[in-house]
């Protein structure tokens, strides 16, 4: 492992920082920033989650990601990393009982070492891009996932971010292994208290689906986006990649609305015949964020088909890009993509951009990208006001409605919360 | 490697002799191509396309003596088309091929003092050269040129014909360079049309348009690009669009080894209109690529930008297009679309439609597609006795016939229909359905 980081170092040092995004940044101090920060020190680390910090579990409430027992009706499992180390985990007992391994990545190393060898790097290989390979080098903790052949996972999994220290960067790994005939649902919950300091965030997720496996991954995304003069907030730099074997099925959803700076693209190579890659998205941009986000859909595989379904919301100064790539390589004969892409725009100070790339080199490969973009219309606004609905009510409404496609993707408790955090989010941008 | 190919190009700059009022323009250019880093596959705009075939080459300028007349061959591909003519071969005007000019109409060596000031006030100033490599390039070879100026609210009675003809063997560059200027009210049509003979193998044409087209003016503009397949093009079409003005552009490419069209017109007064059409459909081992960039800097703009391709045998399509909204430019609404159809299995298209908006009433949407010949429409046809043959080229032809139908101009429209058509079928017994009409 200790090679392989190494490995990693070397080649992070001989690459350059990306400056193709459509974002700006101060320049980041890679020396500047810790790149490893426990929550405690190790001995009195929480035995269990009564000792959790009663703020933290706060936090996961007002996320909607039960941690208690009590709601274990709810059945989430739950890996809670907060800074570089994972605090706890919930359910291991059970979930080993149907032979799915859920654990810190830094303890699958030493428990699985074969498996963590196998398929870590797979998929992201360590010098795939600037962030990643600093990744590589530097992960100190993260989630490891694997189901075994046929097994339906019988909860939904969830790890939760949280970066507490100042001046930090989190550099987490997932990796989820669904072997064949698997199904597992994977959330991914991300938060960080107010601070004034930029902070850095660059995770590698790793997905590997073999035949006729599925993962569903679903991210709500809740950094701390910055104040309203843009100071302070989230650098979210982060690759996450899933390959699909023969009749295999990726699912990314996710809603972001934190961080002062998002470069993210969660992607699907699909590899094997007949696999499918799915994406939905809402990504809402407030003050001075950036986000530049979007999606790449590989087709190597016959009859392979992605969907991806992104939504941009930009208000105040905020700039929202969308970046997507479909490639449909020579050998993806009937391949099928759709794509759709719509932004809306909430003031007259903010962006909305859309950068599509699509490369077809096979003729039966069908693709399709329509985009749109509009403003929240003064006819809707006129109706819900006219109805007694106050302006910024009325907006939080036809916004729910805007991202209604992606909303309905989320596990229920998911969908709710992300409605909810979308209202807070765009608080003060009407009137 | 590739900085040599820069000193190159200086090289033949140097060779080329212009009336010295131009020099400075030239001087800018040289610099601007200099400071330009050479692309690579990094770079953005050249991400899909190699400029291999232009690096490669050790080209020199088109001897201005040689071979004034054409063959028969050569005059039979003009468009009879009732027009002022201005017959550009090897680069240089023949005097012999074009018709008399207009008032309106004057080379850059001919050009009187007012003439020459509304050059020098334009020219280079439209085109913008930090960003546009081989715009840079035009202006830094910028021997000759044409200047179309209708005054204020004056109509030019017959539309402007300017065929670039290239007949001169490997490794010859030509620059070619045009500039309108339509003042307040004015109208014209202009058909650029660049072809080359079949003798010509390795021939590298880099052209470059500018126009100003001021308030409530109007101009439609036409450019076919028709040349051999060895033959390089490297164009560019540079439009400022004042208040109320209106642009009507169609644009028509075959492939080559290395064909490279940019588009970058600027609403620049409130009011003013785009309608930008193309066609490209490269076959064999051609490649062709469309760069288009509309930029709304005011509000209440119009842009409506639709480019077809089909894109056959091993032929390699990109399209580019970006419409830019900028911040204030309210109400503007924008559509882009963009459908691609591949004939054969190792045809290749990169279609990338960007929208970039900073603005927030404003309704702007793009479509792009790509796709095969419908088996359901191909079953039809052969189901009511037509070959599958001549089914294929009758879709192909379909698929951008709404297009050709689209140019106003009667002639030109003609004479693209079975030009086009033999482009999908060299039989005639394919394409006699699509001929006659």
């Amino acid at each position: 492992m200790l090679e392989w980081r190494l490995k990693a170092y070397r080649i992070w040092q001989t690459m350059e920082e990306p400056d193709w995004a459509h974002v700006h940044y101060p320049e980041i101090d890679f020396q500047a920033v810790s790149y490893y920060s426990a929550p405690k020190s190790l001995e009195d680390r929480p035995k269990s989650l009564d000792e959790v910090d009663p703020d933290l579990i706060e936090t996961y409430n007002k996320l909607g990601i039960p941690l208690h027992e009590q709601e274990m009706l709810a059945g989430v499992a739950v890996d809670a990393v907060f800074d570089s180390v994972s605090v706890v985990t919930t359910f291991r007992e059970k979930l080993e009982e149907a032979g799915v391994i859920f654990c810190p990545i830094s303890e699958a190393v030493h428990r699985f070492p074969d498996l963590v060898k196998k398929y870590i790097g797979s998929v992201v290989p360590q010098r795939d891009n600037y962030y990643a390979a600093l990744n590589s080098a530097v992960f100190s903790d993260g989630s490891f996932v694997y189901i075994p052949k046929g097994v339906r996972c019988p909860m939904e999994l969830s790890t939760y971010f949280r970066i507490n220290q100042m001046n930090t960067g989190q550099f987490e790994r997932t990796l989820i292994i669904a072997d064949e005939g698997s199904h597992v649902s994977y959330l991914e919950g991300c938060t960080a208290p107010q601070r004034d300091e930029n902070q850095l965030h660059a995770a590698v997720v790793e997905l590997i689906a073999l035949d006729n496996a599925e993962i569903k991954y679903s991210t709500v995304q809740n950094w701390y986006p910055g104040d309203e003069n843009g100071k302070g907030g989230i650098y979210n730099f982060v690759t996450k990649r899933g390959i699909c074997h023969t009749r295999a099925k990726i699912s990314w959803t996710q809603v972001e609305t934190g961080s002062a700076v998002t470069w993210k693209y969660p992607s699907c190579i699909l590899k094997g015949d007949h696999s499918v890659g799915e994406f939905y998205s809402v990504a809402l941009t407030n003050n001075y964020q950036q986000a530049d986000t979007g999606t790449k859909m590989i087709h190597l595989g016959k009859n392979t088909k992605s969907t991806i379904i992104s939504k941009g919301i930009s208000a105040g100064h905020s700039q929202n890009a969308y970046r997507g790539l479909v490639r449909m390589g020579s050998s993806a004969a009937g391949a099928r993509n759709y794509t759709q892409c719509d932004s809306l725009l909430i003031g007259d100070r903010c962006g909305a951009h859309t950068f599509p790339y699509i490369e077809s080199a096979h003729p039966s490969a069908i693709v399709e990208h329509e985009a749109t973009t509009s403003k929240v219309s003064d006819d809707q606004m006129f109706l819900c006001q006219q109805r007694g609905l106050d302006a910024e009510k009325a907006v939080s409404m036809i916004v729910n409605g805007f991202c209604r496609e992606v909303f309905k993707q989320l596990p229920m408790e998911f969908a709710v919360e992300a409605g909810k955090l979308l209202e807070v989010s765009l608080e003060g941008s009407v009137g | 490697m590739a900085g040599e190919f820069q000193q190159q190009a200086l090289a033949l700059a140097a060779q080329q002799t212009v009336t010295p009022w131009l020099s400075d323009l030239r001087a800018q250019g040289s610099l601007s191509w200099q400071a330009h880093a050479w692309p690579t596959r990094k770079t953005e705009a050249w991400r899909y396309t190699s400029l291999l075939p232009v690096e490669n080459e050790q080209w020199q300028l088109c001897d201005i003596a040689a071979s004034n007349t054409l063959s028969d061959e050569t005059l039979a591909e003009f468009i009879e088309l009732d027009a002022y003519r201005l017959v550009f071969v090897n680069g240089r005007l023949n005097s012999e091929l074009s018709s008399a000019l207009p008032a309106e109409m004057v080379t850059f060596a001919d050009a009187n003092a007012a003439q020459q000031v509304l050059i020098k006030q334009h020219l280079g100033q439209i085109a913008d050269q930090q960003t546009h490599l081989f715009a840079a390039l035009n202006s830094s070879w910028l021997h000759e040129g044409v200047l179309l100026h209708v005054a204020a609210n004056q109509r030019l009675d017959k539309p402007v014909y300017v065929v670039h003809v290239n007949d001169q063997g490997d490794a010859k560059a030509v620059n070619a360079r045009v500039l309108v200027v339509l003042e307040t009210g004015a109208e014209a049509t202009l058909l650029e049309h660049y072809f080359s003979t079949s003798t010509v193998d390795r021939g590298w044409t880099n052209a470059l348009t500018e126009c100003v087209v001021g308030a409530n003016a109007s101009l439609k503009h036409y450019r076919i690009n028709l040349e051999s397949e060895q033959a390089l093009h490297t164009g560019g079409v540079h439009v400022r669009l004042n208040q109320d003005a209106r642009f009507n552009g169609f644009t028509l490419a075959n492939g080559s080894r290395l064909k490279r069209i940019d588009y970058h017109l600027k609403h620049l007064g409130s009011g003013s209109d785009v309608q930008l059409n193309g066609i490209y459909l490269p076959r064999k081992q051609q490649r062709v690529d469309y760069h288009t960039c509309v930029e709304h800097c005011v509000p209440h703009c119009t842009t409506n930008e639709t480019f077809r391709g089909v894109i056959a045998d091993s032929a390699k399509a990109v399209f580019n297009g970006r419409i830019h909204i900028h911040q204030d430019a309210q109400k503007t609404l924008a559509e882009m679309s963009n459908r691609n159809l591949l004939t054969s299995d190792q045809a290749q298209v990169n279609t990338k439609p960007e929208l970039e908006i900073y603005a927030d009433d404003v309704r702007c949407a793009h479509g792009a597609t790509v796709s095969q010949l419908n088996d359901e429409a191909l079953f039809y046809l052969t189901s009511r006795g037509v070959s599958e043959a001549e089914a294929r080229v009758m879709l192909s032809f379909g698929f951008v016939n709404e297009l050709v139908e689209g140019v106003e101009l009667d002639v030109l429209r003609h004479w693209l229909r079975p030009r086009i058509a033999h482009m999908f079928g060299q039989n005639d017994q394919l394409t006699r359905h699509i001929i006659h009409e």
